[in-house]
């Protein structure tokens, strides 16, 4: 029997609690949602009665806190994204949702034009100061993220490295790629150090997940099939594929095989590594390079939704303590509110920002040195709402070495 | 003192059946129900319309009355019945010489089973065990909710002049010199006991009958024969799914709306009023269920019910699943009593058929020619997709179809203009079940209402996920305020009878998730809200 026959891919285990919608920071933000346990699991079983759509289904952000919140484990935003891609199989897609999909294919244009990130750049600062923005249908508050001079891909045949015999795959995903180069070469420096070598799959695509949650699911299968077949290249070769952001982990290992039901993802899955992760399994088999730099920083901690989801608590924070005598607190203020390219989008960037509204009172204390979240729009929202600039765990680490 | 032409004594498919017909054809009658409609067999079963599949082998006199009552349903019950259609799956453990001869029998009885390839049945029906089914073929089965066509029974007898009494009930069968003249009837809330003077009485008790005879000195050969039923959270079938072998226990898969219902066991009983079931029962049949779908235990079990088939045993005849599924009709003429008739047997599928011969006697006798045209006119009228379709706007997703379903077209728009008119009204009582506060008060308005229970039963409020956690409380509440005057205003016994209702059938599958689920009511309820007062119960 595959996933989606199975009781719990349809929503059978949900009691109906309601802790999800307790939980949604969504519904909190705005009562028009109706909600993760009506939008998914309820209504799943009325499904059978007439041909219909749900509106309020746009609202959900596949923040994933109600698979987080749910007694049962349900996964009540997987219900939902299917749902969406149904939705999108017979209604179009706007040109805002066009552009917030399919960034790995606008970075990829841009890099083919000479100094095409600087003129992009430039054209987003006058398209967000003309209003052009605005008209697409994007959040005109917003700057889009800026295009690194270099992406990650162009730098890395640059970093000398020594081969140990030991080797990962860094999973980059678009942002560290196109718009944070910097964490991935933190990232590099930090696995040099661990007696690692660092190696690049320039076929793998885009997680998939800007692709999920704007409905469009062909594509988001298309992207799976091929990073899963890679993924499993390198399994039998005994490398692990290791991802310093956490959106495109949790896809890897969890959303594929819940969206797309292929006995594959889930073996793929088991060669996923989120960056910390890998290197909390390091230090329990005593293989971690303790040799650092302590420092006597305070850091606070935004721990992403998506990381939160993978259960795998908080391997960033242990280390930066345990390792470097840091101070880290987590923010404990909830959802940041961007959730992928939910906030990017002119209609939600109200809801965005009433959701991120705890989390940059937190962050305007200022009671510490460095804002840390591991994931990129997370510190992106988080320096659009405070003006504070986060940086990536891996960053602070990478420094210590 | 109230007077009548026909009492019908029995709300259950057979005696609105009855209701239905003689009010078409112009005779003024009256049902008296000693609870609400359909608490007998009429409604605690799977929900199946027969093809006549089930007996093309045992009994084609059954079947072909089955297929042919089918089509007509499917025809006059477009509100109540569901042509989801229906499969028949054999077994590697089934015996394939049986294959050979259902075939030929529902050839011969006129019901078309069309072989399927594995591979099409797996695609129709993902869960089926790849492991165990041999074969499939396709049968015109449906789905019918006993309820709603219940409700448009009398809605359609409405039309006609008839009228019915719930929990009402007959307590003496009155003659005068061997001629019936009359029923003594005891009302179930205020205990005031009164005789409806009547020409004619028909015992369609069911399970009861025999005890409705009793009444009148008669000896009637009814035995009460006990089914287990199981009720799953969800749809795990698209199809009535049948197991292709000897009828037998818990063989049946039905999608009942937002459930499945699995069944049943068959077992003599004393007393019809005995509807518990137990672990053990739900064990046998989740045994028997899993060898056509091998993860059904993996789906959550909402709760049990049984309800007992009245089966007619002549004297000296078999009993159990031997029994015939036929129906008879006694004129106890014969035994001395003039104008009083009984009715048993037979299957909720053939209600109509059944209801119509009776009629025909009944009518003979009080001279009536008029024919019966109970299988030409639509038991309600549908609600025209246009006002659906404007209606829309002002229901849940998913749920205006099954509203419309649920409520008739007058009951309909006044639904809607509530809705439209009080956008408060369009929160949810049930979100399991989907279910307006404007559906629930206009059920509630309705004089036949007298309990919480009644309003579930029209509209399925508490009837879903929950089972009650999250609606029990609001149901109650908004009964309080428009319910009959009488039995709403102690509300807390009413929210309590209605929680008991539901803990019934949770009683048998309290393990896993269910488990949960229960705790969780007993949070809210006990702990939370205090329902029992401190007291241990």
């Amino acid at each position: 029997m595959s996933d989606t026959t199975k009781a719990i891919f349809t929503g059978d285990r949900c009691l109906s609690c309601t802790s999800c919608m307790a939980n949604c920071p969504v519904m909190a933000a705005i009562k028009d949602y109706r909600g993760p346990k009506l939008v998914g699991p309820a209504h799943g079983r009325m499904h059978f009665s007439q041909e219909d759509i749900e509106a309020t289904l746009e609202y959900c952000s596949n923040c994933k806190s109600c698979d987080r919140a749910c007694p049962s484990g349900v996964a009540v935003s997987t219900l939902n994204m299917l749902k969406r891609a149904e939705y999108y199989k017979t209604h179009p897609h706007t040109k805002a949702e066009d552009m917030l999909a399919h960034g790995e294919d606008m970075g990829k244009l841009i890099r083919k034009l000479p100094f095409g990130a600087l003129c992009a750049n430039l054209g987003m600062d006058f398209g967000k100061a003309l209003g052009i923005f605005n008209k697409l249908g994007l959040a005109g508050e917003r700057n889009m993220p800026a295009y690194a001079s270099t992406p990650f891909k162009d730098l890395y045949p640059r970093i000398k490295q020594t081969a140990t015999g030991k080797k990962v795959v860094l999973f980059t995903g678009c942002y560290i790629n196109q718009n944070e180069p910097q964490v991935g070469e933190a990232f590099v420096k930090v696995m040099n150090a661990n007696g690692y070598e660092v190696l690049i799959d320039e076929q793998f695509n885009c997680c998939g997940s800007p692709l999920v949650v704007t409905g469009y699911f062909d594509e988001a299968r298309q992207h799976a099939d091929n990073n899963v077949a890679r993924i499993l290249d390198w399994k039998r070769q005994g490398i692990p594929v290791v991802t310093p952001c956490t959106s495109c982990s949790l896809m890897l290992k969890e959303e594929y095989h819940e969206l797309f039901d292929e006995h594959d993802m889930h073996e793929a899955a088991t060669n996923v590594y989120d960056a910390f992760e890998f290197l909390e399994i390091l230090q329990e088999r005593g293989q971690f390079n303790d040799n650092l730099t302590p420092t006597a920083q305070k850091y606070l901690y935004h721990v992403p939704c998506h990381l939160k989801c993978q259960a795998i608590g908080l391997p960033a924070a242990n280390i930066l303590e345990d390792y470097l005598g840091a101070k880290v607190q987590t923010a404990d203020a909830g959802c940041c509110g961007i959730s992928g390219n939910y906030g990017f989008r002119k209609d939600k960037y109200d809801i965005s920002m009433k959701i991120g509204a705890k989390l940059f009172e937190r962050v305007k204390q200022k009671d510490f040195d460095k804002v840390i979240s591991d994931c990129g729009t997370c510190r992106m929202q988080i320096h659009h709402g405070s003006g504070i600039k986060p940086v990536h765990p891996i960053e602070i680490l990478a420094q210590a070495y | 003192m109230e007077k009548t032409t026909v009492v019908v004594i029995g709300g259950g498919a057979t005696g609105l059946g009855i209701l239905r017909d003689l009010s078409m054809r112009g005779v003024k009658a009256l049902l008296v129900e000693k609870n609400d409609l359909v608490n007998g067999a009429s409604s605690r079963y799977h929900g199946l319309l027969h093809s006549g599949g089930r007996y093309a082998v045992k009994d084609q006199e059954a079947a072909k009355e089955c297929i042919i009552e089918n089509q007509i349903m499917r025809k006059i019950g477009k509100s109540c019945v569901e042509p989801c259609g229906g499969m028949f799956t054999r077994l590697d453990i089934d015996d394939p010489a049986y294959e050979e001869l259902w075939v030929k029998g529902c050839a011969d009885s006129g019901i078309e089973a069309k072989p399927i390839t594995l591979d099409e049945a797996f695609r129709l029906e993902p869960r089926l065990s790849r492991k165990h089914v041999k074969s499939a073929y396709l049968v015109p089965d449906a789905a019918v909710d006993g309820f709603r066509m219940a409700w448009q029974l009398v809605d359609s007898s409405k039309r006609y002049g008839g009228r019915v009494k719930t929990y009402t009930e007959v307590i003496g069968v009155e003659n005068v010199n061997g001629t019936l003249s009359g029923v003594k009837v005891r009302d179930q809330f205020t205990g005031e006991e009164y005789s409806i003077a009547c020409d004619i009485a028909v015992n369609a008790a069911g399970g009861w009958a025999g005890f409705v005879g009793k009444l009148a000195g008669l000896e009637i050969g009814v035995q009460p024969d006990k089914g287990t039923l199981i009720a799953f959270n969800q749809r795990i079938v698209n199809h009535v799914v049948n197991r292709l072998h000897k009828s037998s226990d818990g063989d049946i898969f039905v999608p009942h709306g937002s459930i499945t219902i699995l069944g049943t066991s068959s077992m003599s009983i004393p007393d019809p009023e005995d509807t518990s079931t137990s672990r053990a029962e739900v064990e046998s049949l989740l045994k028997i269920g899993e060898q056509t779908f091998e993860d059904l235990r993996d789906f959550r079990i909402l709760r049990t019910f049984a309800g007992s088939r009245p089966l007619y045993i002549p004297p000296g005849g078999a009993v159990g699943r031997s029994a015939s599924r036929g129906f008879a009709i006694v004129d106890h003429e014969q035994d001395g009593l003039k104008g009083f008739f009984t009715i048993v047997g037979g299957k909720f599928t053939t209600y109509r058929l059944m209801a119509e011969k009776m009629c025909n006697q009944i009518c003979a006798k009080l001279g009536n020619t008029t024919p019966c045209r109970t299988a030409d006119e639509p038991l309600v009228e549908e609600v025209p997709q246009a006002d659906i379709d404007r209606a829309r706007k002002f229901f849940p997703s998913y749920g205006v179809n099954l509203a419309a379903t649920r409520l008739g077209v007058d009951r309909f728009k006044k639904v809607v203009e509530r809705l439209e008119s009080d956008p408060e009204s369009r929160e949810l009582v049930c979100e399991c079940e989907n279910v307006t506060r404007a559906e629930v008060e206009e059920i509630c308005k309705d004089d036949t209402s007298f309990i919480v229970n009644d309003v579930r039963r029209r509209t399925r409020v508490g009837m879903g996920t929950c089972q009650g956690n999250f609606c029990a409380l609001r149901a109650a509440a908004v009964f309080a305020d428009m319910g009959v005057e009488s039995t709403a205003k102690d509300s807390l016994t009413r929210m309590k009878e209605f929680l008991q209702g539901r803990w019934k059938g949770i009683r048998p599958v309290l393990l896993g998730r269910t488990l949960r689920e229960t705790e969780m009511t007993r949070a809210i309820y006990e702990l939370s809200m205090n329902v029992t007062g401190g007291a241990a119960q």
